[in-house]
Protein backbone atom coordinates (compact mmCIF):
# COMPACT_ATOMS: atom_id res chain seq x y z
CA UNK A 1 0.00 0.00 0.00
CA UNK A 2 1.51 3.42 -0.96
CA UNK A 3 2.41 5.31 1.99
CA UNK A 4 0.00 8.29 1.23
CA UNK A 5 -2.91 5.53 1.28
CA UNK A 6 -1.77 4.08 4.70
CA UNK A 7 -1.88 7.19 6.55
CA UNK A 8 -4.67 8.60 5.22
CA UNK A 9 -6.31 4.84 5.92
CA UNK A 10 -5.11 5.20 9.93
CA UNK A 11 -6.61 8.91 10.17
CA UNK A 12 -9.99 7.28 8.26
CA UNK A 13 -9.59 4.50 11.08
CA UNK A 14 -9.11 7.13 14.18
CA UNK A 15 -11.65 9.29 13.35
CA UNK A 16 -14.58 6.59 12.58
CA UNK A 17 -13.45 5.36 15.98
CA UNK A 18 -14.17 8.74 17.68
CA UNK A 19 -17.17 9.38 15.44
CA UNK A 20 -18.20 5.81 16.71
CA UNK A 21 -17.66 6.62 20.14
CA UNK A 22 -19.66 9.40 20.28
CA UNK A 23 -22.47 7.05 19.33
CA UNK A 24 -21.48 4.36 21.36
CA UNK A 25 -21.97 6.33 24.77
CA UNK A 26 -25.96 6.44 23.96
CA UNK A 27 -25.96 3.16 22.58
CA UNK A 28 -25.06 1.32 25.66
CA UNK A 29 -26.25 4.09 28.42
CA UNK A 30 -29.28 1.30 29.28
CA UNK A 31 -27.49 -1.84 29.27
CA UNK A 32 -23.99 -0.65 30.83
CA UNK A 33 -24.22 2.33 32.45
CA UNK A 34 -20.57 2.09 34.25
CA UNK A 35 -19.31 2.07 30.46
CA UNK A 36 -21.10 4.42 29.20
CA UNK A 37 -19.94 6.74 31.85
CA UNK A 38 -16.53 5.80 30.86
CA UNK A 39 -16.99 6.72 27.51
CA UNK A 40 -18.53 10.02 28.73
CA UNK A 41 -16.11 10.90 30.61
CA UNK A 42 -13.64 10.58 27.59
CA UNK A 43 -15.34 13.16 25.92
CA UNK A 44 -16.02 15.27 29.13
CA UNK A 45 -12.61 17.70 29.08
CA UNK A 46 -13.58 18.39 25.30
CA UNK A 47 -17.21 18.89 25.62
CA UNK A 48 -19.45 20.86 28.34
CA UNK A 49 -21.98 17.96 27.37
CA UNK A 50 -25.24 19.97 28.92
CA UNK A 51 -28.35 17.70 28.23
CA UNK A 52 -30.58 20.46 26.29
CA UNK A 53 -27.98 20.71 23.59
CA UNK A 54 -26.96 17.01 22.90
CA UNK A 55 -28.94 14.87 19.85
CA UNK A 56 -30.33 12.03 22.20
CA UNK A 57 -29.87 8.45 21.13
CA UNK A 58 -32.50 5.67 23.04
CA UNK A 59 -33.50 8.66 24.82
CA UNK A 60 -29.99 9.10 26.63
CA UNK A 61 -27.68 12.53 25.04
CA UNK A 62 -24.84 11.71 22.24
CA UNK A 63 -21.42 11.90 23.31
CA UNK A 64 -20.69 15.35 22.88
CA UNK A 65 -23.05 18.19 22.04
CA UNK A 66 -25.10 18.98 18.75
CA UNK A 67 -22.05 21.19 17.78
CA UNK A 68 -19.41 19.40 18.36
CA UNK A 69 -20.78 16.34 16.89
CA UNK A 70 -21.60 18.04 13.54
CA UNK A 71 -17.70 19.20 13.69
CA UNK A 72 -16.62 15.82 14.09
CA UNK A 73 -19.24 14.20 11.88
CA UNK A 74 -18.61 16.88 9.00
CA UNK A 75 -15.02 16.24 9.25
CA UNK A 76 -15.20 12.62 8.93
CA UNK A 77 -17.78 12.93 5.60
CA UNK A 78 -15.19 15.27 4.45
CA UNK A 79 -12.16 13.14 5.17
CA UNK A 80 -14.56 10.16 3.78
CA UNK A 81 -14.99 11.29 0.20
CA UNK A 82 -11.65 13.08 0.07
CA UNK A 83 -10.12 10.66 -2.11
CA UNK A 84 -13.16 11.32 -4.77
CA UNK A 85 -12.33 14.86 -5.25
CA UNK A 86 -8.47 15.05 -4.25
CA UNK A 87 -5.44 13.33 -5.09
CA UNK A 88 -3.93 11.98 -2.38
CA UNK A 89 -0.40 11.73 -3.85
CA UNK A 90 -0.50 15.38 -4.74
CA UNK A 91 -1.03 17.91 -2.08
CA UNK A 92 -2.76 20.89 -2.85
CA UNK A 93 -4.55 23.22 -0.56
CA UNK A 94 -7.44 25.51 -1.06
CA UNK A 95 -7.48 29.25 -0.70
CA UNK A 96 -6.90 30.90 3.02
CA UNK A 97 -10.47 32.78 2.33
CA UNK A 98 -12.07 29.07 2.34
CA UNK A 99 -11.32 28.54 6.44
CA UNK A 100 -12.53 32.24 6.94
CA UNK A 101 -15.64 31.68 5.14
CA UNK A 102 -16.31 28.48 6.88
CA UNK A 103 -15.37 29.58 10.54
CA UNK A 104 -17.56 33.01 10.34
CA UNK A 105 -20.73 31.43 10.25
CA UNK A 106 -20.21 29.29 13.19
CA UNK A 107 -18.78 32.22 15.18
CA UNK A 108 -21.69 34.38 14.18
CA UNK A 109 -23.89 31.70 15.53
CA UNK A 110 -22.33 31.79 18.92
CA UNK A 111 -21.85 35.65 19.39
CA UNK A 112 -25.21 36.05 18.27
CA UNK A 113 -26.10 33.80 21.00
CA UNK A 114 -24.31 34.99 23.59
CA UNK A 115 -25.00 38.34 23.02
CA UNK A 116 -28.91 37.19 22.95
CA UNK A 117 -29.76 39.21 19.66
CA UNK A 118 -30.82 35.36 17.88
CA UNK A 119 -30.73 32.61 19.97
CA UNK A 120 -28.93 29.82 18.33
CA UNK A 121 -31.49 26.46 17.80
CA UNK A 122 -30.17 22.76 16.87
CA UNK A 123 -30.30 23.58 13.32
CA UNK A 124 -28.19 26.57 13.18
CA UNK A 125 -25.90 24.70 15.53
CA UNK A 126 -25.92 21.73 13.02
CA UNK A 127 -25.09 23.80 9.89
CA UNK A 128 -22.38 26.07 11.20
CA UNK A 129 -20.35 22.92 12.53
CA UNK A 130 -20.93 20.62 9.55
CA UNK A 131 -19.82 23.61 7.43
CA UNK A 132 -16.75 23.99 9.34
CA UNK A 133 -15.87 19.99 9.83
CA UNK A 134 -16.42 19.64 6.49
CA UNK A 135 -13.65 22.48 5.04
CA UNK A 136 -11.20 21.12 7.62
CA UNK A 137 -9.91 17.98 6.11
CA UNK A 138 -9.04 20.06 2.98
CA UNK A 139 -6.45 21.79 4.33
CA UNK A 140 -5.40 19.10 7.12
CA UNK A 141 -4.79 16.24 4.68
CA UNK A 142 -2.35 17.75 2.15
CA UNK A 143 -0.63 19.02 5.10
CA UNK A 144 -0.52 15.94 7.24
CA UNK A 145 0.34 13.44 4.25
CA UNK A 146 3.20 15.92 3.45
CA UNK A 147 4.28 16.14 6.70
CA UNK A 148 4.50 12.63 7.59
CA UNK A 149 6.53 11.97 4.02
CA UNK A 150 8.68 14.74 5.27
CA UNK A 151 9.32 13.21 8.88
CA UNK A 152 10.37 9.40 6.99
CA UNK A 153 12.48 11.21 4.84
CA UNK A 154 14.43 13.11 7.57
CA UNK A 155 14.27 9.88 10.04
CA UNK A 156 15.90 7.95 6.38
CA UNK A 157 18.68 10.56 6.00
CA UNK A 158 19.86 10.21 9.31
CA UNK A 159 19.19 6.38 9.35
CA UNK A 160 16.52 6.35 11.68
CA UNK A 161 13.46 3.77 12.51
CA UNK A 162 11.98 3.76 9.00
CA UNK A 163 15.57 3.48 7.21
CA UNK A 164 16.32 0.45 9.33
CA UNK A 165 12.62 -1.47 8.47
CA UNK A 166 12.98 -0.94 4.44
CA UNK A 167 17.01 -1.86 4.64
CA UNK A 168 15.88 -5.34 6.64
CA UNK B 1 23.00 27.65 5.18
CA UNK B 2 21.62 28.87 8.05
CA UNK B 3 19.22 26.33 10.74
CA UNK B 4 16.18 26.42 11.31
CA UNK B 5 14.87 28.47 14.81
CA UNK B 6 14.74 26.18 17.51
CA UNK B 7 11.13 24.66 17.86
CA UNK B 8 11.54 23.87 21.75
CA UNK B 9 11.53 27.77 22.97
CA UNK B 10 7.87 27.63 20.91
CA UNK B 11 6.62 24.97 21.81
CA UNK B 12 7.76 26.17 25.70
CA UNK B 13 6.17 29.17 25.37
CA UNK B 14 2.45 27.96 23.43
CA UNK B 15 2.85 24.61 25.48
CA UNK B 16 2.17 27.14 28.54
CA UNK B 17 -0.08 29.30 26.95
CA UNK B 18 -2.23 26.00 26.23
CA UNK B 19 -2.07 25.34 29.97
CA UNK B 20 -2.70 28.18 31.49
CA UNK B 21 -6.45 28.47 28.67
CA UNK B 22 -7.15 25.33 30.21
CA UNK B 23 -6.86 25.06 33.65
CA UNK B 24 -7.87 28.96 34.79
CA UNK B 25 -11.31 28.54 35.25
CA UNK B 26 -13.37 30.41 33.53
CA UNK B 27 -11.00 30.54 30.45
CA UNK B 28 -10.97 27.09 30.09
CA UNK B 29 -14.64 26.50 29.08
CA UNK B 30 -13.23 27.37 25.51
CA UNK B 31 -12.22 24.01 25.90
CA UNK B 32 -16.01 23.09 25.78
CA UNK B 33 -16.03 23.78 22.10
CA UNK B 34 -13.70 21.02 20.08
CA UNK B 35 -10.66 21.81 22.25
CA UNK B 36 -10.88 25.41 20.94
CA UNK B 37 -7.86 26.70 23.39
CA UNK B 38 -5.77 24.09 22.35
CA UNK B 39 -6.18 23.88 18.26
CA UNK B 40 -5.26 27.68 18.97
CA UNK B 41 -2.58 27.43 20.80
CA UNK B 42 -1.12 24.96 18.13
CA UNK B 43 -2.10 27.60 15.32
CA UNK B 44 -0.65 30.28 17.58
CA UNK B 45 2.76 27.99 17.63
CA UNK B 46 3.00 27.73 14.12
CA UNK B 47 2.36 31.33 13.63
CA UNK B 48 5.25 32.73 16.37
CA UNK B 49 7.65 29.35 14.24
CA UNK B 50 7.05 31.30 10.97
CA UNK B 51 8.03 34.30 12.51
CA UNK B 52 11.57 33.37 13.88
CA UNK B 53 12.11 32.58 10.30
CA UNK B 54 15.03 35.14 8.63
CA UNK B 55 16.39 34.87 4.60
CA UNK B 56 18.93 32.13 4.45
CA UNK B 57 16.94 29.68 6.47
CA UNK B 58 15.74 25.98 5.42
CA UNK B 59 11.78 26.91 4.47
CA UNK B 60 9.03 26.31 6.77
CA UNK B 61 8.16 22.48 6.31
CA UNK B 62 4.98 20.38 7.15
CA UNK B 63 7.10 17.98 9.18
CA UNK B 64 8.04 21.50 11.42
CA UNK B 65 3.80 21.69 11.92
CA UNK B 66 3.15 17.89 12.90
CA UNK B 67 6.28 18.48 15.29
CA UNK B 68 5.29 21.67 16.90
CA UNK B 69 2.10 20.53 17.69
CA UNK B 70 3.43 17.20 19.04
CA UNK B 71 5.35 18.92 21.05
CA UNK B 72 3.00 21.59 22.27
CA UNK B 73 0.14 19.61 23.23
CA UNK B 74 2.82 17.44 25.48
CA UNK B 75 3.46 20.32 26.97
CA UNK B 76 0.46 21.97 27.74
CA UNK B 77 -1.46 18.52 29.25
CA UNK B 78 1.52 18.80 31.77
CA UNK B 79 1.38 22.78 32.16
CA UNK B 80 -2.44 22.44 32.21
CA UNK B 81 -2.43 19.62 34.95
CA UNK B 82 0.28 21.33 37.49
CA UNK B 83 -1.33 24.99 37.11
CA UNK B 84 -4.71 23.02 37.79
CA UNK B 85 -3.71 21.25 40.83
CA UNK B 86 -1.87 24.59 42.18
CA UNK B 87 -5.73 26.45 41.59
CA UNK B 88 -7.09 23.69 43.16
CA UNK B 89 -4.74 23.94 46.28
CA UNK B 90 -4.55 27.36 46.35
CA UNK B 91 -8.56 28.78 45.81
CA UNK B 92 -10.45 25.45 45.90
CA UNK B 93 -12.42 23.84 43.17
CA UNK B 94 -13.56 27.49 42.03
CA UNK B 95 -14.46 25.96 37.98
CA UNK B 96 -16.14 23.13 39.29
CA UNK B 97 -18.31 25.13 41.58
CA UNK B 98 -19.29 27.44 38.32
CA UNK B 99 -20.23 24.78 36.58
CA UNK B 100 -21.91 23.46 38.97
CA UNK B 101 -24.19 26.92 39.35
CA UNK B 102 -24.44 27.29 35.75
CA UNK B 103 -26.04 23.39 35.04
CA UNK B 104 -28.44 23.94 38.79
CA UNK B 105 -29.73 27.14 37.48
CA UNK B 106 -30.43 25.06 33.47
CA UNK B 107 -31.87 21.81 35.74
CA UNK B 108 -34.29 24.24 37.52
CA UNK B 109 -35.36 25.54 34.57
CA UNK B 110 -35.74 22.54 32.82
CA UNK B 111 -37.90 21.26 35.78
CA UNK B 112 -40.15 24.44 35.53
CA UNK B 113 -41.02 23.90 32.11
CA UNK B 114 -40.97 20.44 32.61
CA UNK B 115 -39.00 19.13 30.50
CA UNK B 116 -37.10 16.89 33.24
CA UNK B 117 -38.27 15.16 36.35
CA UNK B 118 -37.38 16.48 39.34
CA UNK B 119 -35.77 13.16 40.94
CA UNK B 120 -33.66 13.47 37.77
CA UNK B 121 -32.59 16.75 38.26
CA UNK B 122 -31.59 16.03 41.86
CA UNK B 123 -30.09 12.94 40.64
CA UNK B 124 -27.76 15.16 38.34
CA UNK B 125 -27.12 17.65 40.42
CA UNK B 126 -25.51 14.88 43.04
CA UNK B 127 -23.69 13.75 40.56
CA UNK B 128 -21.71 17.25 40.06
CA UNK B 129 -21.87 17.02 43.79
CA UNK B 130 -19.44 14.08 43.30
CA UNK B 131 -17.29 15.57 40.75
CA UNK B 132 -16.35 18.49 43.39
CA UNK B 133 -16.00 16.09 45.97
CA UNK B 134 -13.68 13.55 43.70
CA UNK B 135 -11.79 16.63 41.97
CA UNK B 136 -9.31 16.91 44.33
CA UNK B 137 -7.96 12.68 44.85
CA UNK B 138 -4.95 11.69 43.14
CA UNK B 139 -6.71 9.23 40.97
CA UNK B 140 -8.66 11.98 39.23
CA UNK B 141 -5.46 14.33 38.87
CA UNK B 142 -3.54 11.05 37.13
CA UNK B 143 -6.48 10.27 35.01
CA UNK B 144 -6.86 14.08 34.00
CA UNK B 145 -3.77 14.19 32.83
CA UNK B 146 -3.48 10.82 30.95
CA UNK B 147 -6.86 12.27 29.03
CA UNK B 148 -4.63 15.54 28.34
CA UNK B 149 -1.95 13.45 27.19
CA UNK B 150 -4.05 12.11 24.81
CA UNK B 151 -5.95 14.67 23.35
CA UNK B 152 -4.15 17.71 23.59
CA UNK B 153 -1.28 16.33 21.16
CA UNK B 154 -4.14 14.98 18.90
CA UNK B 155 -5.85 18.75 18.87
CA UNK B 156 -2.58 21.12 18.97
CA UNK B 157 -1.32 18.92 15.90
CA UNK B 158 -4.68 19.47 13.83
CA UNK B 159 -4.18 23.00 15.08
CA UNK B 160 -0.62 23.49 14.11
CA UNK B 161 -1.65 21.87 10.65
CA UNK B 162 -4.49 24.41 10.10
CA UNK B 163 -1.74 27.07 10.96
CA UNK B 164 0.29 25.97 8.25
CA UNK B 165 -2.26 25.90 5.72
CA UNK B 166 -2.70 29.14 6.69
CA UNK B 167 0.33 30.78 7.28
CA UNK B 168 2.81 28.36 4.71
CA UNK B 169 4.91 30.40 2.17
CA UNK B 170 3.08 31.64 -0.87
CA UNK B 171 6.07 29.98 -3.10
CA UNK B 172 6.47 26.42 -1.52
CA UNK B 173 9.83 24.35 -2.54
CA UNK B 174 9.25 21.00 -3.77
CA UNK B 175 7.70 18.42 -1.60
CA UNK B 176 8.89 15.06 -0.55
CA UNK B 177 5.56 13.35 -0.99
CA UNK B 178 6.48 9.13 -1.26
CA UNK B 179 4.21 8.36 -4.26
Amino acid sequence: MEDNKRVYTILLFLTALWCSGILLAPSIHASHPAAASIVYSAYSPICHQVDGRCFHLFEAKWGVCIRCSAIYFGFFLSLLLYPLFRRLSSPSYPGRWWIALAVAPMVIDVVLNFTGIHPSTPLTRSITGVMFGLVLPLYIIPTLLEGVAQLRSQFSARGGFFYARKAQ
Amino acid sequence: MLEKPNKLRIALICGAAIGAVSAVPGISLINCCCCAGVWLGGVLAMYLYKQQFTEGMPPLESSDALMLGLMSGIIGAFTATVLGVLILVIIGPVEQELVKSIVGRLLDRLVEQGGLQTDMADSMKEQVEQSIRDSGKLSNIFGSLFMALILYPIFSILGALLGFAIFRPKNPPPTTMVR
